[in-house]
């Protein structure tokens, strides 16, 4: 296969190429040019991948290690973390001993964010507002605050043992995303593109929305850390260009801009016959699709072309930028082939008054999260799409009254690292499924825990990627997301 | 790096059967062979695995009877062992290894020439793998091609290549190669001029003159300081939540300037990891030693800040293995190392050096925690030093005047008393106004009571202003007065609208004006008040914010809600008005958001003559006093400055020279300082800080070089023991970071690791004798860097050809020159001075150039804000551009930078769309497009446009571009031109996205947008950006 073509390669006239290269973008691409002219996928083949992908030169593993159980994921990720106690995991004790000093072994020696001393333990409040009511034919309690899910209730799997190492923040949404606590490790999405590589040509693999600030892990939450930074998740916007440098500049239109990116392809195409460097054709296939994105991304940012039906359903309103648009975009994305999207939504971090606070957030992403598992059911793609909720850790049974500065504060929960939950629903998971207890107060885990490790390990399982063979060598060792750790949860899987 | 390319296996193999007889090299076992048994072999053929019957770990052992009968190796018979067959098998059942990484060709290659040469293994085979063996210099291969070599580098290449069978390419033509060289050394390109006058020049040595220039260039510095923050992880913001920027620039300013110095890279590692240390230390020195307060620092509300100290010490233990041992030690954080002789005692005993340096994060105010830690005043240079002086002298004068007021003041305290009491209960008249018209800004409803006092309702904004336009009936008017009062209609009573528990608004600015007299249409001029008081301000929302003209400074009242509360402002002089039913306008403007605004207020007036505005409840209650407190005295010296206006006078004018000397506040930087009382290090064990182990003394890993008993167990001792010439892997470690950086990859693939696991040098006696050449020339960066650059290896063309495509897509044997993207920065930097809008200007604080709006947005405290600099700033040197770890500028991470949160050896090189994005979008790219058309069609002094379109492109890519090349631009302009010329006002609105507005004719405007599109072609293409 290599060498057939070489003999071929000599009688090409470098301006028979030049000239045919110019009609590339838009009409036939360069790579399908030198192929017909019978010489060119030799020189080819050492940029481009069997399967088309964004990172076309990387080594990629590629590898489907057993079938997948879903194709994608949209994962969702509460910042600052909500309060378990609250929504999934109800607990009548802690309701009946609200107010009373909480057992020494939840306070000593224990590492608390704020707490300071000996605190009393807070129950979900008594109010019809926060009260749980059992959900479909599963029977899963979920909160009154979500009245939504509770409606797609049958479609989750809930994990009420989910637990982590860390208790504040930025090292917490380390922990839980790229599976270390300090900066430098790739995200489990830039994992998940580096394992499976992206099924459009012309989007990327991992794709983020963030909805408020950036959280405070920043980047490196979606980074790629040490694989190559094709991999990093690309944040698409809701204000300003949807991916950074997009659009073309005032003045430019769309044929100006083809005719550009056609003279900067007819002259790296000369260079590429002279140098013969794979990476120049490298270079030529990425600014078709960098012209082809120019319209193929506001498309799919643009959400007027859904339904009024579609938009009442997600409470989605075009051109502003929510939590709800990002829902029904990440439809959109998965749709696409786009393998991994993540949500991020700002707000969660309830110290004080969350009796307040927690019913306005919970508004937000009720009903957009349901109507997302709805939509995708309706179309068919809830089986191969997972959707996931999660966030850095839990929250205190034992209420917050202080803040940092000593001040009284309306109450509210500190940081919890020892439970909390999560749930996935779709792609393979079992439906209307609870996995795992904590005790009766919710402070720890008492049944079927699921470390984040493990938690990374499941997702990882249900792409069809076996955590423990995804590694990438650096400095000497083969790194992968789960560290050494990591068990599948093989009870949740359908 | 990312380019690996695998050959299918038999491939491979056919290719390296060729015949051994060429090769006239042995095989070195410790460094070919043996690197290769220990990765690929030893989990189950070494130590006390003997699978199969096979081990590695001597001869006998290797050449032993396997349990199947038959040989895995047959010395001298490649063909008659089973080890070749079974690491090439294409049975996944069958072959070696098992699991994991295949041999790759290379390494298949050795082993086969090693069997076949006799599978030579010295019966003293070091128990050390060769890394950790000192390097020495070893002798020069002889090489065949005797004219083809310039210096002792070649030697080595050319024996490989020959080894290999690829021959070696021809010299680069002379513009390319100058523009290699160039970039390479100062990350510049070479102008047009240069590239000519070099072409020109028939003279000896001018191509070591035209690199003896560029090592002698500023800009060397700059260039070669990037790979080195990447390691040093420097940046300009603590990482984690509230990345808040902090000033370490010195630091960086310090690596560019030893670089450019060429400072020994013995003292260079010296004075960064322990500069503090040394007896006498100079200001630089200490400033190096920011090289290790570069690591991130959690100062989020919940942190413990011993357990963010211990992580920052693993940031510096791990930081320094990488960057000066090429070792991973991180692993040994929790246990022994699974493949290097590195254990657990080993990484605390290295970790005591670094654990006697202070918290970093310290609880300062309530709920914040900040960063904190060493850090060190800058010297000021000599102009602002003596403006400090002179300011610090006038405001030293000022004081002591001040000083003598009080005690005047004081002295006269009583008599002020009774005047104050005397003032007190002299009665001023107040009389509401009438209100004739009141708007709002943001659609509140109203309604205005009885006694004129106007009641706010409806839907309440975020911020707002009102309008009032009303008469007070007076003929004279001396001060107004604004009651801000409470009502059963507002939240908690008020004053407030915005919150029931906490009824406060902010009045932001408070603004009065009138019409002259006679003058019906004209805008009314504003009223200015010389003074104001309040009965009572919120700390730090005093009254007087409400008429310093600052939108973003305001009047409160918290936390005395629920009240009624009143100001008074004070004219310059007494209006007379004509017509005592002249309108006044005023306007309340409350601009602080979430609701915080006023509930209902009322205006007065009065033509008395206040000598003081009325005295607040606050001082009468003071004045009351028998003692008073500090601030109870601060408080009365305020108001009493309001009954003297030369003591006003006076504060205002200390105020302004305190505001001008902040302005010479000498910069800081964060230095590494060593507490007094030295900490005790304990093993932690899993690498927990709650759970330590038995104590460890500072030591250093036992596998490597001993510690000199003479040198002091601290910081300085361990940076001694790192320079000393006995250390086997720092020198090679340097040298094979620094040719990664010329070639694109190391002699040894991995920079970032010379253990067991690293695939084994591609040219180990060159790493040697360069690691050698290096520590016996001084550690001279530079000299190792001109005689790279001076070899005939560095200096051949980058064409790629049939057989090297083939056999060696990765260059590994260098029998081609260098060719490969730019890094992020040069990539900006080449653009710049294409364009020749490059500032020269080096050094200072962070720059913002332009940016895309919406990237800084984290969490955390009052972020910084992005002002792009409008001036000679927005062209410097990516170097320069400000670093912050949660958002690092975009169009550096698009082509690969790190976030500089940890260190980095070496950065990957991907090729995406998104980068073409940027290059065709990006405002700061567009913008050299300009430049370069502005400065071509400026220089060139014909009226035709090829040879503009030729001097871009020569600027772009140093070679004289080809007629082809040309047409195709000319023709690429010519469509352009029409497109602007048809349309008008695409021209004039492409440009000024891209250019400062100026004016000039249509004609000119839509040419030099055309040329413009033109350069923006040029400044993508491949080659601009590839060197």
């Amino acid at each position: 296969m290599k060498n057939e073509h070489h003999s071929l390669f000599k009688t090409l006239t470098r301006r028979h190429l030049f000239q045919q290269v110019g009609s590339g973008i838009g009409g036939l691409a360069l790579a399908s040019l030198l192929r017909q002219s019978g010489w060119g996928s030799d020189l080819l083949d050492g940029a481009s991948s069997p399967s088309p992908r964004m990172d076309d030169q990387d080594k990629v593993p590629h590898a489907s290690h057993f079938p997948a159980r879903a194709k994608n994921i949209i994962y969702i990720h509460l910042v600052g973390a909500p309060s378990h106690l609250d929504l999934y995991d109800f607990k009548p004790q802690l309701q009946q001993r609200n107010g009373q000093l909480c057992p020494d072994e939840f306070f000593e020696g224990k590492q608390l964010a704020f707490i300071r001393k000996q605190p009393m333990l807070l129950g979900t409040p008594q109010d019809k507002e926060f009260e749980f009511t059992k959900c479909g034919t599963s029977g899963i309690e979920l909160s009154n605050l979500l009245p939504h899910l509770q409606q797609v209730a049958d479609e989750l799997t809930l994990i009420r043992s989910t637990h982590t190492d860390q208790f504040n923040h930025a090292p917490a949404q380390m922990m839980m995303l790229t599976g270390f606590e300090r900066f430098g490790r790739p995200s489990i999405g830039a994992w998940t593109s580096y394992g499976l590589g992206s099924e459009n040509q012309n989007l990327p693999g991992f794709v983020v929305l963030v909805t408020g600030q950036v959280l405070g892990a920043g980047n490196s939450a979606w980074g790629s850390g040490f694989l190559p930074t094709v991999h990093q998740g690309v944040e698409f916007r809701s204000k300003g260009d949807p991916v950074l440098f997009l659009s073309n500049p005032g003045g430019v239109d769309d044929a100006s801009r083809k005719r550009t990116v056609d003279v900067i392809n007819r002259l790296n195409a000369r260079q590429l016959l002279d140098l013969q460097d794979p990476e120049i054709a490298t270079r030529i296939r990425q600014y078709e699709l960098a012209y082809r994105m120019q319209t193929s991304v506001p498309e799919l940012m643009d959400i007027n072309s859904e339904t009024k039906q579609t938009h009442e359903m997600y409470g989605t309103s075009p051109g502003k930028e929510s939590f709800a648009n990002h829902c029904l975009l990440a439809r959109r994305l998965v749709e696409r082939g786009v393998r991994f999207v993540q949500l991020f939504d700002q707000g969660w971090d309830m110290h004080n008054s969350v009796s307040n606070r927690l019913p306005t957030k919970c508004k937000q992403v009720d009903r957009p999260i349901a109507a997302l598992i709805r939509d995708l059911k309706q179309r068919g793609m809830l089986d191969e799409t997972l959707v996931v909720w999660s966030s850095e850790f839990g929250r205190t049974p034992m209420g917050q009254t202080n803040n940092g500065a000593g001040q009284a504060t309306n109450v509210g929960r500190d940081h919890h690292k020892e439970a909390f939950t999560t749930w996935m629903a779709g792609g393979g998971v079992k439906k209307g499924f609870v996995y795992g207890k904590t005790d009766e107060l919710g402070y720890g885990v008492v049944e079927d825990p699921m470390h984040v490790h493990d938690f990374n390990a499941t997702l990882m399982h249900l792409l069809g990627i076996d955590h423990e063979q995804l590694t990438f060598k650096f400095q000497g060792r083969a790194y992968r997301l789960t560290d050494v750790a990591g068990v599948v949860a093989k009870k949740i899987m359908a | 790096m990312l380019n690996m390319v695998h050959f299918p296996l038999t491939l491979g193999l056919a290719f390296f059967l060729v015949p051994f007889a060429a090769l006239s090299e042995e095989v070195d076992f410790e460094k070919q062979v043996k690197p290769i048994l220990t990765r690929k072999c030893a989990e189950c053929h070494g130590g006390k695995q003997r699978e199969g019957g096979l081990r590695f770990n001597d001869r006998h052992d290797a050449l032993s009877e396997l349990d199947s009968g038959g040989f895995a190796i047959v010395a001298g018979a490649p063909a008659d062992g089973s080890l070749l067959s079974r690491v090439t098998s294409q049975d996944e059942s069958d072959r070696m290894p098992p699991e994991g990484e295949r041999l790759s060709p290379a390494e298949i290659e050795v082993i086969q020439r090693w069997i076949a040469e006799g599978a030579k293994w010295p019966d003293q085979s070091s128990a050390k793998h060769w890394a950790y063996i000192a390097p020495k210099r070893p002798p020069l291969p002889a090489a065949a091609e005797n004219n083809w070599l310039h210096n002792e580098i070649d030697h080595f290449v050319a024996r490989r290549a020959a080894d290999i069978g690829l021959p070696h390419s021809a010299e680069e033509s002379s513009a390319r190669l100058i523009r290699r060289v160039s970039l390479a050394l100062t990350g510049i390109p070479p102008t047009v001029e240069q590239v000519k006058s070099y072409l020109a020049d028939s003279s000896e040595g001018k191509f070591e003159r035209f690199v003896d220039a560029c090592l002698a260039s500023p800009r060397y510095g700059e260039r070669w300081a990037q790979p080195w923050l990447d390691l040093a992880r420097y940046a300009d913001s603590n990482g984690f939540q509230a990345d808040q920027l902090r000033a370490s620039w010195a630091y960086r300013d310090w690596v560019i300037q030893s670089i450019n110095r060429d400072q020994p890279f013995d003292q260079f590692t010296v004075e960064q990891l322990a500069g503090d240390l040394i007896p006498n230390a100079t200001m630089d020195q200490k400033i190096a030693t920011g090289f290790h307060r570069t690591v991130t620092c959690n100062v989020e509300a919940g942190v413990h800040p011993e357990e963010n100290r211990i992580n920052q010490i693993f940031d510096r233990v791990n930081t320094t293995g990488a960057a000066f041992l090429g070792t991973t030690l991180e692993c040994c954080q929790c246990h022994n190392h699974k493949y290097d002789p590195f254990t657990q005692d080993d990484y605390y005993r290295f970790f005591a050096f670094f654990n006697n340096t202070p918290l970093e994060v310290k609880l300062t105010s309530g709920v914040s925690y900040d960063f904190y830690g060493p850090s060190m005043e800058l010297q000021l240079d000599k102009k602002t030093a003596l403006r400090r002086k002179t300011l610090e002298d006038r405001l030293a004068d000022l004081n002591r005047l001040k000083a003598d007021q009080k005690q005047a003041a004081r002295g006269k305290l009583k008599q002020l008393k009774s005047k104050l009491n005397a003032e007190i209960k002299k009665s001023v008249t107040w009389q509401p106004l009438a209100v004739v018209e009141f708007q709002t800004a943001s659609g509140e409803t109203h309604e205005i009571l009885a006694d004129q006092s106007i009641l706010v309702g409806g839907s309440l904004p975020g911020t707002t202003s009102y309008s009032v336009k009303g008469h007070s009936g007076l003929p004279r008017i001396t001060a107004f007065r604004l009651e801000v009062l409470t009502h059963e209609a507002l939240p908690g009573t008020g004053p407030g609208r915005g919150d029931v528990k906490r009824p406060n608004f902010i009045l932001s600015e408070f603004q009065a004006s009138m019409k002259k007299r006679g003058d019906k249409t004209g805008t009314p001029d504003s009223l200015l008040f010389v003074n104001t008081i309040a009965d009572f301000s919120q700390k730090n929302w005093e009254i007087e914010k409400a008429i310093d003209g600052d939108q973003k400074t305001g009047w409160a009242i918290g936390p005395k809600f629920f009240e009624d509360h009143w100001a008074v402002f004070q004219l310059d002089h007494p209006v007379s008005l004509p017509d005592p039913e002249t309108e006044i306008h005023f306007q309340l403007d409350q601009n602080y958001g979430r609701g915080r605004t006023i509930g209902r207020f009322r205006l007065l007036a009065t033509s008395d003559d206040v000598a003081t505005l009325g005295v607040p409840d606050e001082i009468k209650e003071i004045l009351a006093l028998g003692k008073t407190t500090k601030a109870q005295n601060k408080k009365l010296d305020a108001f009493l400055e309001t009954l003297d206006p030369e003591s006003a006078q006076l504060s205002k004018q200390i105020a302004q020279l305190q505001k001008e000397l902040a302005k010479t506040q000498p910069p800081t930087t964060l230095v590494m300082q060593e507490m007094d009382q030295q900490r005790e290090t304990f093993k932690l064990i899993r690498g927990n800080y709650l759970d330590p182990g038995k104590k460890v003394p500072p030591g250093v890993p036992s596998i490597l070089h001993p510690f000199d008993e003479q040198l002091p167990r601290n910081r300085l001792g361990l940076a001694q023991w790192m320079v000393d010439p006995a250390n086997p892997l720092i020198a090679r470690v340097a040298v094979n970071r620094w040719w990664a950086n010329f070639f694109g990859r190391g002699l040894m693939a991995s920079g970032e690791d010379f253990g067991t696991q690293s695939e084994p040098a591609s040219h180990p006696e060159l790493l040697d004798w360069l690691a050698v050449e290096l520590m016996e020339n001084g550690w001279s960066r530079k000299h190792v860097h001109k005689l790279i650059v001076m070899s005939a290896t560095f200096r051949q063309s980058s064409k790629l050809n049939q057989a090297s495509r083939n056999r060696d897509p990765d260059n590994r044997w260098i029998t081609r020159g260098p060719r490969f993207r730019m890094p992020a920065e040069m990539i900006r930097d080449n653009g710049l001075a294409i364009s020749g809008l490059l500032s020269a200007k080096m050094g200072g604080p962070p720059i913002m150039p332009f940016q895309p709006p919406n990237i800084w947005r984290t969490v955390g405290r009052n972020g910084p804000k992005w002002q792009a600099a409008q001036d000679d700033d927005r062209f410097r040197r990516g170097v320069y551009v400000v670093w912050r770890r949660a958002a690092p500028y975009p169009s550096f991470v698009t082509f690969d930078a790190p976030d500089r949160a940890a260190c980095v050896i070496e950065r990957p090189r991907t090729n995406t769309p998104l980068q073409a994005l940027a290059l065709l979008n990006d405002q700061a790219f567009l913008e050299m497009a300009a430049g370069l058309a502005v400065s071509v069609s400026r220089q060139v002094d014909s009226d035709e446009l090829r040879p503009q379109i030729r001097q871009a492109m020569q600027r772009c890519v140093a070679r004289i571009p080809e007629q082809e090349e040309i047409d195709v631009l000319f023709e690429l302009y010519q469509s352009e031109l029409k497109r602007f010329q048809e349309t008008p006002g695409t021209a004039k609105k492409f440009l000024n996205g891209c250019l400062s507005p100026q004016q000039q004719s249509q004609e000119m405007e839509n040419h030099l947008a055309a040329l413009t599109m033109v350069c923006n072609v040029l400044l993508n293409l491949d080659e601009t950006i590839n060197y």
